[in-house]
């Protein structure tokens, strides 16, 4: 198992908790964790990324342990991240945020490649890269958000609510690119609120409601289980 | 408002006398000017902290304000020969003319970060000195303000004379910033201070209250000023409007506390005493420097000042507190529900930098029902409710509370016609207890009430929403479901028509939810409209009357909660097209 | 109104002059800008680099040029221990300024304690010696010291610009979080910039020990035009300081011979001023 979560408990500040969290990640595989607003998906994806603290329980890429690691090496492990609402250096360069996300040492070797290989999937970076980050559209901002995480060589990739406040056209855009990530063999672990969305690209998923795991499985299997639409539309 | 209690009174009143009858003992010289000088910065950090203290506004222009009281006394008095005492009042008005001219600039720009603030004001302190320098007030030469004759009160000598008013000024001034620090005015600036938004949509209007305070700091600057210019004898541009007076005020006030009445005090006192401590040649030098290291040690260790810290420190101990007085609110008798509209939304648009956010959102809420609204993530909810409130001006259409048009209206104006809101994650004022955070939303909210009354519906609310017992507690104190109680004692003590509930459930434990639940539903019997914004469906079904759903900056569905849950086009946007079957 | 010669003389000294202000605003620039303290006892350390350049010179005889090399290093230590004296305490934007005045009321009673506060002035054989450029004179140390504000500006700017470490720097500044989930040692490198601004305020001392009159006092006499210059430069962007430096410096300059020398030190606070309450995007 790559990433393995067992009885993950995170509660920090005014983010959501999330209680007794158990969850896998195999290499190559796509996992979502669907919920509404407020489960506290955020919370266990930033736990994961190293932006929060474990309190109890245990984190392990590979039988590492992340939760004895300082925030910047987690990413050293091969772990990157899509924050929700991209969160890029708005006053830096498209290529500059691409090669903040190649900075740790096992990935600057390999930076003009990686550079074309995330010019090659968003070809319209490649035209705007000496523009500041935060003057492009959304949907741009996002694919320079997945770019900076390619850049960084990852074995898994977190994403964070990929598709919000985004128009649909570009949501499928981005779900296409989630797929073509696994297909390069990263693992892919995805917070989703778009459900359709997040159980099409997904080989297994978990069903999070205020912060524990109630269901879990293939998405068919999941699509069919009545608790999905009592958790998102409450009849 | 708590009243003066007799003994502390008491003995605040008797040492001002003993004070004042310093001079009559016949005490030398050397300790009047002593105690003089203290006086005289006491009154200067004590009138700084009255904006940039309460309201966090740090300014570093306080020079500017005690110069134009200095050379406006010594201009009236040396060259117009205005006697000393009719002097001062004029003085008092320039420097308060001076500090309103620049907030009323100042304040109004969109995003004044506080460096900007303490820059601006900086700047305007050179510039007031170099006109000051080059024209006739001064003209470069300095003005000779020993020869001003000083009223003789009880004392003969000059110092005497200097020493009371030194003491009249300095008790005025600690008055006055006490009674701010308990007035609404010193609510509203300790608000502002915390959280300024916030403090807007709670009632606070913050631009005249700000502006208010700079300018009673800088009046009270002026006096000071005023009376230090026959002090020195002798004005120089390069002395008056140095960087001395105001960075020691800065230094005082946060070594004492600057958010409390009496901590510019305790700072000045200490910092003026251990500088004139060493008067001479190399121990002066020496002197300076070890003051300046207690300074590093004590800001390094008390960041919060000495005067807050050890109030802190009291008030863990253990005290008999009173029983708040049962509480006799007047229980509203609960409007009916009916199918007037209280709040009429009506096509409003927003875009914010080329995105939009609302496309013409029209919806109505009415009497006494709870309205659900619902979407995914992104899909306008949070927006919408910003702009009922005021925090975001319209793009278009229009929004009316009772039929009254409040869409251009500023958020404190919304407040205080009975529109209250809560925030998804809490953002209580954290310098202000649980009771003050809810007795200063009754006081902007429109309620009218003062004094004990507004105590006691102050009281009844934490009692309503389960904090009875954290009345005395500072926000941080709370977890993380107590101060989403609190966001709604917030909400409710202004007796709201229209209540904005946003998320108030997530991130709770089950039974916290059932508890909120249960709040919810009380608040509606007590009358209130309430729009309801949560992702938490099975509370949004069980509670809402009616729900809404909101899709992309649009309305996309509404009716009773059951049948629109189950509408194809809202399964769709919440599970995807595979789900509708 | 003045003879041409007489207006270009003085944008040349005001140009000069706004290469020593640039030196002083970059290293309080950078540091108010990227790490988000503002350090007042800039003023303080530039101040005590200049005394130590002095007294190597006067006293001991060494060449101001093999003075700094010397003092550079020195600063730099200091300044990294200073930025662990703000990190264990974790001193806020605000504390830091008063911490830092402390430091600065410390080192001003040093500098008294041991040098006096009578005004000295570090005569050498570079002082009055002048370029002749046409009909102007050019002051060859002040020549000098803008060469080098330049040049460390321009350095400062590439470095953050094209290496690793600066852009590092400059992400930490906006997101530090989302800087530390890719690797960046946010800690480790504060530190190092911190050497770094405590040594351009080695540079800058010497600058003024050679080209103006030392006092104690004088510590203060900078803090409202260097300011005015770091934020109208932008925080944290060292071309900037230097442009606003030169601005800043040939405004006061042109209006002290225009006007009279006694304005000038509006000319500053009002283009301060204007630009703050304009608040164009690129400020």
């Amino acid at each position: 198992m790559l990433l393995e979560l067992r009885d993950l408990h995170v509660a920090y500040g005014d983010a959501p908790a999330v209680w007794d969290v158990s969850l896998d990640v195999d290499a190559g595989e796509i996992v979502s964790v669907i919920g509404p607003n407020g489960a506290g998906k955020t919370t266990l994806i930033n736990a994961v990324a190293g932006l929060l603290r474990i309190r109890r329980g245990s984190a392990r890429l590979d039988g590492v342990e992340l939760g004895r690691l300082r925030p910047h090496q987690v990413c050293e492990q091969g772990i990157a991240l899509v924050p929700e609402g991209r969160r890029l250096f708005t006053r830096m360069s498209v290529e500059e945020n691409l090669e903040i996300g190649g900075y740790r040492p096992a990935a600057r070797a390999s930076r003009d490649a990686s550079l074309a290989r995330v010019y090659d999937l968003f070809p319209v970076l490649r035209e705007k890269r000496l523009q500041d980050a935060g003057l492009l559209s959304g949907g741009q901002q996002q694919m320079v958000a997945i770019g900076r995480a390619l850049m960084a060589k990852p074995r898994i990739m977190l994403f964070d609510e990929p598709s919000l406040g985004l128009a649909p056209a570009i949501v499928d855009d981005m779900f296409d690119i989630i797929a073509s990530v696994r297909a390069e063999g990263v693992a892919v672990l995805l917070v989703e609120q778009n459900v359709g969305k997040a159980l099409e690209v997904a080989d297994r998923a978990y069903v999070l409601e205020q912060g524990r795991i109630v269901a879990s499985g293939k998405p068919d299997a999941l699509t069919k289980q009545p608790r999905i639409r009592e958790v998102y539309l409450g009849v | 408002m708590t009243g003066v209690r007799p003994l502390p009174a008491l003995g605040v009143g008797s040492v001002i006398v003993m004070l004042a009858a310093l001079p009559v003992a016949g005490l030398p010289a050397f300790y009047e000017s002593f105690l003089y000088l203290m006086f005289y910065w006491i009154a200067l950090a004590t009138s700084w902290a009255i904006l940039s203290g309460f309201a966090g506004y740090f300014s570093f222009g306080h020079a500017a304000f005690f110069g134009a009281g200095m050379y406006a006394t010594a201009h009236l008095t040396v060259k117009m020969e205005v006697p000393f005492l009719a002097a001062l009042p004029v003085a008092a008005g320039v420097a308060a003319l001076l500090a309103a001219g620049i907030g009323a600039v100042v304040f109004r720009l969109r995003r004044l970060r506080g460096e900007l603030f303490a820059l601006l004001t900086l700047a305007v302190t050179f510039i007031v000195a170099t006109i000051i320098l080059n024209t006739p007030i001064d003209g470069g030469a300095g003005v000779l303000t020993s020869s001003v004759p000083l009223p003789r009160v009880i004392s003969s000598s000059p110092s005497g004379t200097l020493y009371l008013l030194g003491l009249i000024v300095c008790v005025g001034s600690l008055a006055i910033a006490w009674w701010v620090s308990r007035s609404r005015l010193g609510m509203g600036l300790f608000a502002i201070h915390d959280d300024e938004d916030v403090a807007e949509v709670k009632g606070v209007p913050t631009f005249t209250y700000k502006l208010l305070a700079f300018t009673l700091s800088g009046a009270i600057a002026g006096v000071v000023g005023g009376v230090h210019a026959t002090y020195v004898g002798f004005l120089t541009v390069s002395e008056t409007f140095g960087i001395t007076v105001p960075l020691y005020v800065v230094l005082m006030s946060v070594l004492g506390g600057a958010r409390h009445w009496a901590g510019p005090a305790v700072g000045a006192v200490l910092i003026a005493a251990s500088l004139y401590t060493f008067t001479s040649g190399d121990q002066a030098t020496i002197g300076r420097g070890i003051v300046a290291l207690v300074l590093i040690v004590a800001i390094l260790l008390l960041p919060e000042g000495i005067v807050p810290t050890v109030l802190k420190q009291l008030r863990r101990r253990p005290v008999t507190r009173a029983t708040p007085p049962d509480a006799p609110i007047a229980t509203q008798a609960a409007p009916k529900r009916s199918d007037a509209p209280v709040l009429v939304v009506q096509d409003v648009r927003k875009s914010f930098g080329g995105v939009h956010a609302l496309r013409g959102v029209s919806l109505e809420v009415r009497q006494g029902e709870i309205l659900g609204l619902v979407g995914p993530n992104g899909s306008g909810k949070t927006t919408l409710i910003n702009m009922i409130t005021g925090h975001f001006p319209l793009d278009g259409g229009s929004i009316r509370i009772d039929g009254q048009e409040i869409g251009h209206q500023p958020a404190h104006a919304i407040a205080q016609r009975g529109i209250a809101r809560t925030y998804q994650i809490p953002r209580p004022f954290a310098g202000l207890t649980v009771l003050d955070n809810v007795r200063l939303a009754a006081m902007f909210g429109g309620t009218g009430l003062s004094g004990a009354a507004l105590d006691a519906e102050a009281h009844h609310w934490l009692a309503f929403t389960g904090l009875a017992g954290k009345a005395a507690s500072l926000p941080a104190e709370l977890n993380l479901h107590e101060r989403k109680f609190l966001e709604l004692a917030r909400a409710l003590v202004t007796r709201p028509r229209l209540l904005l509930l946003d998320e108030v459930l997530s991130g709770l434990n089950p039974a916290e939810i059932d508890s909120a639940i249960a709040l919810i539903r009380a608040i509606r019997d007590q009358g209130a409209s309430i729009v309801f914004v949560e992702h938490l469906m099975r509370a949004v079904v069980q509670l809402s009357d009616r729900v809404v759903v909101m899709n992309e900056g649009a309305t996309l569905a509404s009716g009773n909660p059951r049948e629109v849950m189950r509408d194809p086009r809202v399964v769709a946007v919440y599970l995807g097209k595979a789900h509708v079957a | 109104m003045p003879s041409l010669t007489l207006l270009g003389q003085s944008l040349i000294s005001g140009v000069m002059l706004g290469g020593l202000y640039a030196l002083v605003a970059l290293g309080l620039s950078l540091s108010w800008g990227l790490l988000r303290l503002v350090n007042l006892g800039h003023f303080a350390l530039a101040f005590l680099g200049a005394y130590l350049v002095y007294h190597l010179g006067t006293v001991w005889h060494v060449d101001p040029w093999w003075a700094v090399l010397i003092i550079v290093p020195v600063f730099f230590v200091f300044g990294m221990l200073q930025h662990w004296v703000f990190v264990v305490f974790r001193v806020t934007e605000l504390t830091s300024l008063l911490v830092t005045f402390g430091i600065s009321v410390i080192v001003e009673s040093i500098l008294q304690w041991i040098w006096t506060a009578d005004f000295r002035r570090y005569e050498t054989h570079y002082a009055g010696v002048s370029l002749k450029v046409g009909p102007f004179y050019v002051p060859w140390l002040e020549l000098v010291a803008l060469i080098v504000a330049v040049g460390l500006a321009w350095a400062s700017w590439a470095w953050l610009r094209w290496t690793y470490v600066g852009k590092a720097l400059r992400a930490t500044a906006e997101d530090a979080d989302i800087a530390a989930a890719f690797g960046i040692n946010h800690r480790l490198l504060s530190f190092l910039l911190s050497g770094v601004c405590a040594a351009y305020a080695a540079v800058a001392g010497a600058f003024i020990a050679l080209v103006s009159t030392l006092a104690p006092s004088q510590i203060w006499a900078w803090l409202g035009v260097v300011f005015a210059v770091v934020i109208i430069g932008r925080l944290g962007n060292p071309v900037g300081a230097l442009l606003a430096g030169i601005l800043i410096g040939a405004a006061e300059s042109l209006a002290m011979a225009v006007i009279s020398p006694a304005w000038a030190p509006v000319v500053s606070f009002t283009i301060l001023i204007v630009l703050l309450l304009w608040q164009p995007k690129w400020l």
